[in-house]
C-alpha cells in the first residue's frame, strides 16, 4: 500500500486511457466543429445571456496535420466577449486538436474550462486531454479533471467533446 | 418568390427542420458555382450537425438514373444533396424531370446548383421546378474560421503566458522537454507545426 504501488497503478490505468484515446474516432474535424455549433447555437437558445455562437466557435482547419477548434480565450483571465456565458453567472471556454487520419479524426489535445461566478466553491472545473504520458500518471493522467484546484488532475473516462458539454450543460448548470 | 438573402447552412437546415421529420421536401440551395470542393462538404457537414441526420452527396451526372433511384431509396429518410453540374444537359434534365417520382422519398432533397445549373433546370425541368417552389437558398460563406489577427492574438496570449517564444517553443519541441499542456498542442498548430506533436 505504498505511494510506489499507487504509482504502479496509476500508470496501468494510464496506458490503458492512452490506447483507449488513440483508438476513439470522430468525424473529420470540420464535421466535429459543425456538431459543436449546431449543438451550442441549440443550448444557446435556452439561455438569457446572449451567446453568437456562430462569432463564438473558431475552425482552424488542418495546419501541419492537424485542425483546431476553440471557443474563448486559451486561459481564463476573467469574463471576455469571447466566453460562452450562462445565466448563473458561469463562463465557459474550451480548445481542441485534431488530428485527421484517413476519413477519421482523433482527439489530440483537449481543454474545457468551465468557471463558475466570482465567491463559488469550487471556483472552477477543466476537464482536460493529454497526448504524451506525464512521467508521473498519478499526479497527470492522460484524462483529467480540475475540481477547481490546478494541482489535482483526477482521471476521467476518454469522451467525446460533446459528451463533456453534456455533463456541463445538464449535470453542472442543469440546463433544462 | 425566391428569398435572395445569403443564409448559412445552419440556418438552412433550421428551416428544413421546421417542416419537421420526413417532410419529402425538395429545396434549392444556390451557389457561386457548382464544384464539389469544400463548401460542399462543410454545407453537408453542417445540415447533417443540425437535423442529427446522416447526409449523402450525390453527383447527378456520374450515375444512371436508376443508381440514383436505388441510392436515394436505401435509405429514403436521410438528407440527400444532388449536385448538378453545370454541364448537366437538356437530355439529361429533362430526363430527371421525368423520373421525379420515383426518387420522390420521405428525406430532403436538397438540390446543389449554380446560377447556370438553375437555368438548365427552369428551361428543362418544369416539374422538379415545381416541387421546389419558393424554397430556393442562396448559401453564404461557411463563417467560424480563425482568422489572421485571431489566430496572432492567441500566440501573444500564450507567449505571455509561458514567458517564452515562439522560437523557444519549437526548440524545446524538438528536445521535447515542453510540458504535456493542451495549450502547447495548440500553440505548435497555431504556429503549423504540427509535425513536432
Amino acid at each position: 500500500m505504498s505511494l510506489e504501488d499507487a504509482l504502479r497503478r496509476a500508470a496501468m490505468l494510464d496506458a490503458k486511457m492512452h490506447r483507449e484515446a488513440k483508438g476513439h474516432e470522430l468525424p473529420l474535424p470540420h464535421a466535429v466543429f459543425s456538431q459543436l455549433r449546431a449543438y451550442l447555437i441549440r443550448r444557446a437558445e435556452g439561455i438569457a445571456a446572449e451567446n453568437n455562437v456562430w462569432q463564438l466557435l473558431k475552425f482552424s482547419s488542418a495546419i501541419g496535420g492537424l485542425s483546431y477548434i476553440a471557443l474563448g480565450p486559451t486561459f481564463d483571465k476573467g469574463l471576455s466577449p469571447y466566453h460562452f456565458r450562462f445565466d448563473s453567472g458561469a463562463r465557459l471556454s474550451f480548445g481542441l486538436t485534431l488530428r485527421e487520419d484517413d476519413r477519421l479524426s482523433r482527439l489530440v489535445s483537449a481543454r474545457y474550462h468551465y468557471q463558475l461566478p466570482e465567491g463559488q466553491s469550487p471556483a472552477f472545473f477543466r476537464f482536460d486531454l493529454i497526448d504524451a504520458p506525464h512521467e508521473n500518471p498519478l499526479l497527470e493522467p492522460c484524462s483529467h479533471l480540475h475540481p477547481g484546484l490546478e494541482h489535482v488532475r483526477l482521471p476521467v473516462a476518454i469522451h467525446d467533446p460533446i459528451e463533456v458539454l453534456d455533463r456541463i450543460f445538464f449535470v453542472i448548470e442543469r440546463n433544462p | 418568390m425566391p428569398d435572395i438573402r445569403e443564409h448559412t447552412a445552419l440556418e438552412i437546415g433550421q428551416r428544413l427542420e421546421l417542416r419537421g421529420q420526413d417532410s419529402s421536401s425538395w429545396i434549392i440551395v444556390l451557389v457561386g458555382d457548382s464544384s464539389t470542393g469544400a463548401k460542399l462538404e462543410h454545407f453537408r457537414d453542417d445540415i447533417a450537425s443540425v437535423l442529427q441526420k446522416p447526409t449523402r452527396i450525390f453527383q447527378i451526372e456520374t450515375k444512371t438514373f436508376e443508381e440514383l433511384r436505388e441510392e436515394l431509396h436505401n435509405p429514403g429518410n436521410d438528407v440527400a444533396i444532388l449536385v448538378a453540374d453545370d454541364g448537366l444537359t437538356a437530355e439529361l434534365w429533362s430526363s430527371f424531370d421525368l423520373m421525379r417520382g420515383a426518387i420522390e422519398r420521405a428525406g430532403p432533397i436538397v438540390l446543389w446548383l449554380s446560377g447556370n445549373s438553375i437555368r438548365h433546370m427552369t428551361e428543362n425541368a418544369p416539374n422538379i421546378r415545381s416541387y421546389v417552389g419558393s424554397s430556393f437558398f442562396v448559401v453564404g460563406p461557411d463563417g467560424g474560421f480563425m482568422t489572421a489577427e485571431e489566430r496572432a492574438q492567441r500566440l501573444t496570449e500564450l507567449i505571455e503566458h509561458y514567458g517564452f517564444g515562439n522560437e523557444e517553443l519549437i526548440h524545446r519541441a524538438q528536445l521535447k522537454t515542453l510540458p504535456p499542456d493542451p495549450e502547447i498542442i495548440e500553440w505548435l498548430v497555431l504556429l503549423g507545426r504540427g509535425d513536432l506533436v
